[in-house]
């Protein structure tokens, strides 16, 4: 087995191990940078280049937002991971903007989140300049020129905007490709396509709160299922004319058990010896 | 994506006082898709011998039946069952054997030997052995199995102990890991009998 | 963007497919059958690449015919499944086979029973199942509406379900679907799904206008 010492190389880590002034990632010493700076030289596109790549910590994802006869549904799983490992069971993805809109991360976390909190103050102050909340169409405009404007530079956001406005609900999915598009139902993430399964067939424009709750919970549950970077919670919140509410949040772990309560005996595969014919 | 990360997976062997087990997750996945959760990777070679193949499914198939039909030769010529270390041997010679187009797994072997010693080893894709005392673990779910079986390990565990550590650790392990987890299956071996166990789990 | 499917029954599979041989760009075919009937109680439902799937599937074809030649008795579907991962394993590092399959069958002590093969030679017992693009809009809805115990028309009707929204989903969709069953009678052709000139449910806005 080759013995792996790429992490001895780093000058954090030898440090540590040396014990001198044990500084830690700070600590490193003025001449030794604790992490590693990509070099910005005459190749300027490599530099960003770089950079994008070292911006990569995506989260996969399950988000989803439709609209019927009673408002806007909202939902999402809570799993973040980088790579293969999950790095947290309980991120909130559905971002409250205001009392009337909500927004869902699916992207980078850093990216969604600074970008949903400046989205955020943006409605304030529309809101404090001209005495009246903003559209969800003119919120959703907002950010999807933002992102516009540093496309290509390797952000990466994919977001629905939902809420309730003067025109009643609204619901439009943003991206940072630049893409703004309205919709009545949209789903965003590596189980997008999952959930769309679930949402398509049991969506109507007409039904009550609980249903469209629990055909929102399913969809996001049997993504979660079927899709390995998604997990968690199931969060979801309608949105009515008097602003949002939160109706759910299950642990999947327990959801499971209770779409499906007994266990059936699973199949056990024959490998060995097959059954004579 | 690693080829080893292509179906995701998650092995773990302990020892305990006269006795061992081998735990495994059960979810066969195509990258990030799930296809299956009622995967077996652990797979009996007598009673008291087991083999756990972690990486690529279809060579790990390939592999059990390998040694399935190179065991049998075995019994066949000498009318007994192989010995622990002798198995690991097999597996690591069988291994060698393709040094340059490897089977993508890593194996994990746990027994009963003479006396009923218990035996447990790894190995990685060309049949570098690993014998360890403790414990060992394999598959995409490895570092965190690390971590777990290193603060819930203790020597010399009953039975009933090693069944509920080695399932917590398994347990703990997955829900770190995107590609493995989906349920457990537990195996646990004494002198006198065999455990079989599928235990519950988080499904995403 | 080849969609392959698979359902077990009470005592019955399913296995649909899309009929359409594509190359690049350009559809050569909307009627190619990719279930193979490969004997009187076996199907097999194939994707990949075109002259490995046809050839595959044949191949795996007569040598069945063979072995009930030779032993006038046919080859169980668990062994028909063995003996197809076999072939593909031992292609798989010499010269593969870009094939997946869906193998259904029917016997007469152990019921119906459907095996997932891949083209890597991973092998697995399923109850259902899906190949290719069509998978990632199949798999959740299947999990949600499939029974154990569901009869010939529920299982074509989830069929449909899954064929539906592939149509809306799915970009180039395949145009034909076409669907197969076995059961104690033997393996057949159940119907065929043509594209109707009807547009699918749109994904439209349809309801925000409405609401505005």
């Amino acid at each position: 087995m080759k013995l792996d010492v790429s992490a001895m190389e780093n000058n954090f880590a030898a440090h540590a191990a040396g014990g001198e002034d044990d500084g830690g990632l700070f600590g490193a010493g003025a001449d030794l940078p604790a992490m590693e700076l990509p070099t910005c030289p005459a190749d300027f596109d490599g530099f960003q280049k770089e950079t994008k790549e070292m911006l990569k910590h995506k989260k996969g994802t399950t988000t989803l937002a439709f609209i019927f006869d009673k408002g806007v549904i909202v939902a999402a799983d809570s799993r973040a991971s980088m790579g293969g490992y999950i790095s947290s069971q309980t991120v909130r993805k559905i971002i409250e903007i205001n009392p009337y809109m909500l927004g869902t991360m699916a992207g980078g976390a850093a990216d969604c989140q600074f970008w949903h909190r400046n989205l955020g103050i943006k409605c304030r102050l529309h809101e404090l300049a001209n005495k009246r909340r903003i559209s969800i169409a003119g919120a959703s405009k907002l950010l999807a020129n933002i992102l516009y404007s540093y496309r290509g530079m390797g952000l990466s956001i994919g977001t629905m905007i939902a809420g309730w406005d003067e025109k009643g609900p609204g619901l439009y999915y943003v991206d940072s490709e630049g893409a703004r598009l309205m919709g009545s139902r949209f789903s965003v993430g590596s189980g997008s396509l999952y959930a769309y399964g679930i949402l398509d067939e049991g969506y109507r424009y007409v039904m009550p709160v609980e249903e469209a709750a629990e055909l929102a919970r399913r969809a996001i549950y049997q993504a979660t299922f079927r899709d390995g970077a998604s997990g968690g919670c199931v969060s979801v919140y309608h949105v009515g004319p008097n602003g949002w509410t939160k109706l759910s949040g299950d642990d999947v772990g327990e959801l499971h058990y209770k779409y499906y309560p007994v266990e059936a005996i699973p199949v056990e595969q024959e490998m060995a010896d097959a059954p004579a014919a | 994506m690693s080829i080893f990360e292509y179906n995701g997976s998650a092995v773990v062997a302990m020892v305990g006082k006269n006795c061992f087990a081998i735990a495994s997750d059960r979810r066969l996945g195509v990258q990030l898709q799930t296809v299956a959760t009622d995967f077996q990777r652990v797979f009996k070679i007598h009673d008291k011998l087991y083999i756990g193949l972690s990486g690529l499914a279809t060579d790990a198939q390939t592999l059990y039946q390998r040694l399935v039909f190179r065991h049998k030769l075995y019994q066949l010529r000498e009318e007994r069952d192989m010995k622990p270390q002798t198995f690991a041997s097999l597996v690591s010679a069988l291994l060698y054997e393709k040094r340059f187009g490897p089977y993508f797994c890593q194996p994990v072997i746990a027994g009963l030997g003479e006396d009923n010693e218990p035996f447990i080893c790894t190995m990685d894709c060309i049949g570098a052995k690993e014998l360890a005392k403790d414990f060992v673990v394999s598959g995409t779910a490895s570092e965190s199995l690390y971590g777990a079986c290193e603060s819930m390990y203790k020597p010399n565990m009953e039975p009933e102990e090693l069944f509920e550590t080695i399932s917590q650790a398994l347990q703990s392990s997955v829900d770190r890991d995107c590609l493995s987890g989906w349920g457990g299956f537990v195996l646990l071996v004494t002198p006198t009998e065999v455990k079989e166990c599928v235990i519950k789990g988080r499904m995403d | 963007m080849e969609c392959v499917i698979g359902v077990v029954g009470r005592d019955f599979a399913v296995v649909a497919a899309d009929t359409s041989a594509v190359q690049s760009i350009l559809v050569h075919k909307t009627d190619e059958d990719k279930v193979m009937v490969l004997d009187s109680h076996k199907l097999m439902g194939a994707s990949g690449e075109p002259g490995d799937r046809v050839q595959f599937t044949e191949f795996i074809q007569k040598n069945l015919h063979l072995y009930q030649f030779r032993n006038n008795i046919p080859l169980s579907t668990a062994a028909t499944a063995n003996f197809t991962r076999g072939e593909l394993a031992t292609a798989l590092r010499k010269n593969p086979y870009y094939v997946n399959v869906l193998l259904a069958g029917y016997d007469s002590d152990v019921g119906a029973s459907l095996y997932y093969i891949d083209y890597i030679a991973t092998f697995h017992k399923i109850e259902k199942g899906a190949f290719g693009y069509g998978s990632y809009f199949c798999l959740s809805l299947m999990d949600k509406l499939y029974r154990p115990d569901m009869s010939v028309e529920e299982a074509v009707d989830l069929v449909d379900k899954c064929i539906k929204e592939i149509r809306l989903r799915l970009v180039v969709a395949p145009q034909n679907f076409i669907i197969k069953i076995v059961d104690k009678e033997g393996a057949r052709e159940y119907a065929r799904r043509a594209y109707t000139d009807s547009p699918p449910e749109a994904a439209t806005s349809e309801a925000a206008t409405v609401a505005a």
